[in-house]
């Protein structure tokens, strides 16, 4: 399989337009899927009550920005090593995604947070270098989009994804390292002391806005490549 | 306080972000589109 041919701009343009909307239909069903799991069939948390319900969209939030920044640094790396336009593309087209993705994940978890820890905000590990992950987004755009010339500022960006990537071991292992009032995970790759249908729920939820951060990549680099391949035939072309 | 009320900010909120996203996305993608056929308009005219 040649990989070059789908780095190519205009192969990927028709690509990503054909996959999009699969990945959106994708998201819209298992997230329907997902929120009859979490609203209606998954029981009372028996310490927390009905607002335990916030995981469902907290708890795959939280995963999704992690996930989505480390595959920007993917993308940064590559795009300083082999110099490749796509992939500098596809970082920017994913940091409004990730950016979104870690606020919810801040601002579902300061509504978790009131009634369960009396708090909306501490100063916490957990939420602190959470925070840090959602400035890294807006550092990331604002440094990608301060160049007149879009490559230098898809070299500086990726430079930055990649530093970055520092913060991610420490969101993910802050509730080890240090006594925060953040609770540890309930789901690892050992397994999950959640009940069936609570763990189902998230799980589904997690697929929906990983497909949905997908296909919303995939617009956005779309648009991201018409800008800037505006002037060649191919573009020229479309109808 | 009641729980709906955390409950409804919490995906009251996730409802909104997401739409505003997608209409972002849209208007973005119109907007590139709009830019290449007024390219292509004044090419035409020249």
């Amino acid at each position: 399989m040649n990989f070059y041919f789908f780095a190519s701009p205009a192969t990927f343009f028709r690509l990503a337009g054909a996959t999009a909307p699969l990945l959106f239909v994708a998201a819209l069903l298992s997230g329907l899927a997902g929120l009859y799991l979490g609203l209606f069939v998954a029981p009372t948390d028996a310490q927390q009550g009905e607002v335990y319900r916030v995981i469902f969209i907290h708890v795959p939030a939280a995963w999704m920005s992690m996930f989505i920044y480390f595959v920007m640094a993917c993308y940064g790396v590559m795009t300083l090593a082999f110099n490749t336009r796509l992939a500098a593309m596809m970082a920017r087209a994913l940091a409004p995604t990730g950016a979104l993705f870690t606020f919810v994940a801040l601002w579902t978890g300061a509504f978790w947070g009131r009634p369960t820890w009396g708090t909306y905000w501490v100063w916490d590990a957990r939420l602190t270098s959470e925070l840090v992950l959602f400035f890294l987004y807006l550092g990331f755009m604002a440094l990608a989009n301060a160049f007149e010339d879009p490559r230098r500022g898809d070299r500086a960006s990726a430079l930055l994804a990649i530093i970055g990537v520092v913060n991610l071991p420490i969101i993910y292992f802050s509730v080890q390292w240090w006594n925060t009032l953040h609770q540890g995970s309930s789901v690892s790759f050992k397994g999950s002391s959640m009940h069936v249908t609570m763990l189902w729920g998230m799980l589904l939820m997690a697929f929906s806005f990983w497909m949905y951060a997908a296909g919303a990549a995939l617009v956005r680099c779309r648009t991201l490549i018409l800008n800037r391949e505006r002037r060649t035939r191919w573009v020229r072309a479309l109808s | 306080m009641d729980h709906q009320f955390y409950l409804w900010m919490s995906y009251g909120v996730t409802a909104l972000a997401l739409a505003a996203e997608i209409v972002a996305l849209r208007m973005g993608s119109a907007r590139a589109r709009r830019a290449i056929e007024s390219e292509r308009g004044l090419e035409e005219q020249d």
